[in-house]
C-alpha cells in the first residue's frame, strides 16, 4: 500500500535533460536510501515523487494508484526539507501543528497529537520555543515531527543531516532507524554520503551522474557486490585494477601490464567474461592483508614499498607502490597497542588477498 | 578600546559626524523647534508674547473636516496602494521570476519624474479635451466629454499612480526574502495555495506590508500639490491650508500652530495604524 513505483521517468530542466527513462520500485514499509553524487538528479526525482515537480513524460504510482498528476497537498507524502524550511514566524507547536490545522483538525486533537509527536521526537521541553532558539539538531526533529503528523504513507528526506556534525548525524540516524520501525511508513532517504546510506537502508539505490540507476540493492550487496566501477568507487573505497582476463581450465586469472598474473573469481553465468576480455577488478582496501614477511595461504600476492601512510584512529591506511603505475591503498585495522611489526614509510612490503574477495567487472 | 561585533574598532573620530549632525541640526531641529515655538507666540501691536490663542482658534474653525478629509485621503491611497501593489509583487516573484528586474524597472521608472510634472502630466490626460475624454468620444462609448478633472476620482488616481512605488518597493523587498521552500512546505503539509498566502506569504510580509503603508500613509497625509491640480483646489486638505496660511493669509503663527496639531495627530494615527496591524495580522 506504500509503495512507490516510477515508471519510465523523463525529465528535463530548461532543455537539459535530467532524468531520462528511469523506472523504479520502492518497497512499502521499508527505509529506501538514494545514494548519488551531487549533480545525479536524485533530488529532482524526490521532488517528483513530492509533486513539486511534474514529468515529462512516465508515471508515478503509489500503492499502485497513479498519482503523476495529483497536486502537492493531495498526496499522502511528506518531505523532510535539507534546510528544514521551518516556518519563522511560527514556533514549535505551530510548526508542527501545521498540518493539522490547515485540515481544520480538532484544536483538542491537535493539542494531543502534537505533544504526543513531539515527545517522541525528545522536544518535549521546547514546545513553545521560537524555531531560531533551537539548535540545529533540535530543529532537524521538529522538521520531522512537522513532516510525520499527517501520517504520511511515504516520508522523503532530502539530505537531512547534511548540516550537522557527524556525532550528533550518527545518533539522529540511529533515531531514524527507530522511528521507521515504528511508524512502518516508507521512508525515502536521499543523501550523497555512503555512509549515512549504508547506516539507515535497508535498500538502496545508486544513482550515477547520467540519472540514471547504476544498482539497486540491500547495503551488503551493494558493497560487497558492486555492479559498476562507478558504485564500487561511489560506495566505499576501493582500488581498480585493469587487465586482460583469461579462463584456462577453470583457473580464472587477470593479468596486468607489469605486475603479472592474479588469480580471480567470476561466476560463469557472467557472460562478458570471455579469455581475451579487458576486465576491470576492484579490490577493497580492508580486504589485504600487509605483511614485511611472507605468509602462505593466500591466492595472491604482490610485492610494494609504502608510499604514505595515514593515520584514522581505528585503521590506518598505507598507499603502496606496486608499480611504476600502479597505487594499491590498504586498510590495516589497529587492533594492538604495539603492534609487533611496524610499518613506515619506503618499507617493502607484501601485500596478500584471496582470489574470492575480488570483484571483477565490466570496463 | 570599544570593539564592534567583528572584533575591529569601533570608535570613529567625533569630527567625521560633525556634517551630518550639523545639516541635521540646521535643516531638522532648528525648523521644527521655530515652528513650534512660533505656534506658541503672538504679534499684536509690535508687542510679542507667549499664548495659546492659535491654537485656541484653531479649536473654534472648521478645520476638523479638512483633517478628516485628508486623512481618509490618506488611508484610501495607501490602501488602495497596497491592494493594487501586492498582487503585482505577488506576481512578480512568484511567476515573473527571471525577468522581474525588468519589469519592476518598469514600475519604478515614473518613480524618476519629479512629483509635480507627473501630476501635470495627469491634468492633460484627464482634462475635458484630453487624451481620455478624446480616446472615448471618438471610440462613441460618451457623446459629451466625461467631467474628470476636480473628482475625488482624478484624486485618487493620481495619488495612488504617484505613491505606488513607494509602497512596491517595500513590498518587494519583504517579499523576496520569502524562502520558496516555506511555500513548498506549506503545500507538502496539506495546504492549498489560498491557505498558504494566508498562513506563510502574509504574515511574512508583513514587515513589508507595514513599511509601505507608512510610507504612503504619511506624506499623502500633507499632500498639497494633486489636490491643487487634479482637485480644482476647491477643496482644502491640510497641505493646501498650511500653504494657505504661510503664503495666503500670512498668518504665520497660526500656520504653525496649525502645522503642529497635524504633526500630533499625525503621530497618533500613526501609533493607532500600527496597533491595528499588530492586532489584525498578528
Amino acid at each position: 500500500m506504500r509503495s512507490i513505483r516510477l515508471e519510465h521517468i523523463k525529465k528535463s530542466y530548461r532543455g537539459e535533460v535530467i532524468i531520462e527513462d528511469l523506472s523504479l520500485t520502492i518497497p512499502s514499509g521499508k527505509f529506501f536510501a538514494l545514494l548519488g553524487p551531487s549533480g545525479s538528479g536524485k533530488t529532482t526525482l524526490l521532488r517528483l515523487i513530492a509533486g513539486f515537480e511534474t514529468v515529462d513524460t512516465g508515471k508515478i504510482l503509489l500503492g499502485g494508484q497513479d498519482i503523476t498528476y495529483t497536486p502537492i497537498n493531495e498526496r499522502r507524502i511528506n518531505t523532510v526539507f535539507q534546510n528544514y524550511a521551518l516556518f519563522p514566524h511560527l514556533n514549535v507547536f505551530e510548526n508542527v501543528a501545521y498540518g493539522l490545522r490547515v485540515k481544520k483538525e480538532v484544536p483538542a486533537i491537535i493539542e494531543q497529537k502534537v505533544h504526543k509527536i513531539l515527545k517522541a521526537v525528545h522536544l518535549e521541553k521546547h514546545i513553545y520555543k521560537s524555531i531560531n532558539q533551537l539548535s540545529g539538531g533540535q530543529q532537524q526533529r521538529v522538521a520531522l515531527a512537522r513532516a510525520i503528523i499527517n501520517e504520511p504513507a511515504v516520508l522523503l528526506l532530502d539530505e537531512p543531516l547534511a548540516a550537522l556534525d557527524f556525532k550528533l548525524r550518527e545518533k539522529l540516524l540511529i533515531e531514524l532507524i527507530d522511528l521507521q520501525s515504528t511508524l512502518n511508513t516508507t521512508f525515502v532517504y536521499v543523501t550523497h554520503d555512503q555512509f549515512e546510506a549504508l547506516t539507515v537502508a535497508d535498500h538502496m539505490a545508486i544513482m550515477n551522474y547520467d540519472g540514471q540507476i547504476e544498482q539497486i540493492g540491500t547495503p551488503k550487496e551493494i558493497y560487497e557486490f558492486p555492479v559498476s566501477s562507478f558504485v564500487a568507487k561511489f560506495v566505499g573505497t576501493t582500488n581498480i585494477l585493469q587487465g586482460v582476463f583469461d579462463d584456462v581450465e577453470g583457473r580464472q586469472t587477470l593479468s596486468i601490464e607489469g605486475l603479472g598474473a592474479f588469480e580471480v573469481q567470476v561466476p560463469r553465468t557472467k557472460q562478458w567474461a570471455r579469455p581475451g576480455a579487458t576486465l576491470l577488478m576492484s579490490l577493497r582496501p580492508e580486504k589485504i592483508m600487509m605483511r614485511k614477511a611472507t605468509v602462505e595461504g593466500f591466492s595472491n600476492k604482490v610485492k610494494g614499498v609504502v608510499k604514505a601512510i595515514v593515520y584514522h584512529g581505528r585503521s590506518t591506511q598505507y598507499n603502496v607502490q606496486i608499480s611504476d603505475h600502479h597505487t594499491i591503498q590498504v586498510f590495516e585495522q589497529n587492533e594492538e597497542h604495539f603492534p609487533q611489526e611496524v610499518v613506515d614509510y619506503d618499507d617493502e612490503v607484501y601485500l596478500y588477498w584471496q582470489k574470492e574477495n575480488v570483484v571483477m567487472l565490466e570496463r | 578600546m570599544k570593539k564592534n561585533q567583528y572584533g575591529l574598532r569601533s570608535e570613529t573620530p567625533f569630527f567625521m559626524s560633525v556634517p551630518a549632525l550639523l545639516w541635521q541640526f540646521l535643516f531638522l531641529y532648528v525648523p521644527l523647534i521655530s515652528i513650534v515655538a512660533l505656534s506658541f507666540l503672538r504679534f499684536s501691536q509690535g508687542l510679542v508674547s507667549f499664548s495659546l490663542h492659535h491654537y485656541q482658534s484653531l479649536f473654534k474653525e472648521m478645520y476638523w473636516l479638512i483633517i478628516a478629509r485628508s486623512m481618509v485621503l490618506a488611508f484610501s491611497t495607501a490602501t488602495i496602494c497596497l491592494l493594487a501593489a501586492y498582487p503585482i509583487v505577488y506576481w512578480l516573484i512568484f511567476r515573473v521570476r527571471e525577468y522581474k528586474n525588468i519589469f519592476l524597472f518598469f514600475l519604478i521608472v515614473p518613480f524618476w519624474t519629479s512629483l509635480l510634472v507627473q501630476a501635470y502630466s495627469w491634468f492633460f490626460v484627464l482634462e475635458k479635451n484630453g487624451l481620455v475624454n478624446t480616446l472615448l468620444t471618438k471610440l462613441g462609448i460618451v457623446a459629451e466629454p466625461l467631467h474628470l478633472l476636480d473628482t475625488p476620482f482624478a484624486i485618487h488616481l493620481v495619488m495612488v499612480y504617484c505613491y505606488l512605488p513607494f509602497m512596491i518597493l517595500p513590498l518587494y523587498n519583504a517579499m523576496e526574502k520569502l524562502d520558496l521552500r516555506l511555500i513548498e512546505a506549506s503545500m507538502d503539509l496539506g495546504a492549498n495555495q489560498f491557505q498558504t498566502f494566508l498562513r506563510i506569504s502574509l504574515p511574512l510580509s508583513l514587515q513589508g506590508i507595514k513599511t509601505g503603508f507608512f510610507l504612503v500613509f504619511v506624506p499623502s497625509f500633507g499632500e498639497f500639490v494633486i489636490p491643487a491640480l487634479l482637485g480644482g483646489g476647491k477643496r482644502f486638505y491640510i497641505g493646501s491650508l498650511i500653504e494657505h496660511f504661510f503664503l495666503v493669509s500670512r498668518d504665520i503663527c497660526a500656520g504653525a500652530a496649525f502645522t503642529c496639531l497635524c504633526g500630533a495627530i499625525l503621530l497618533g494615527l500613526m501609533v493607532m495604524v500600527r496597533w491595528l496591524f499588530d492586532k489584525i495580522l498578528r
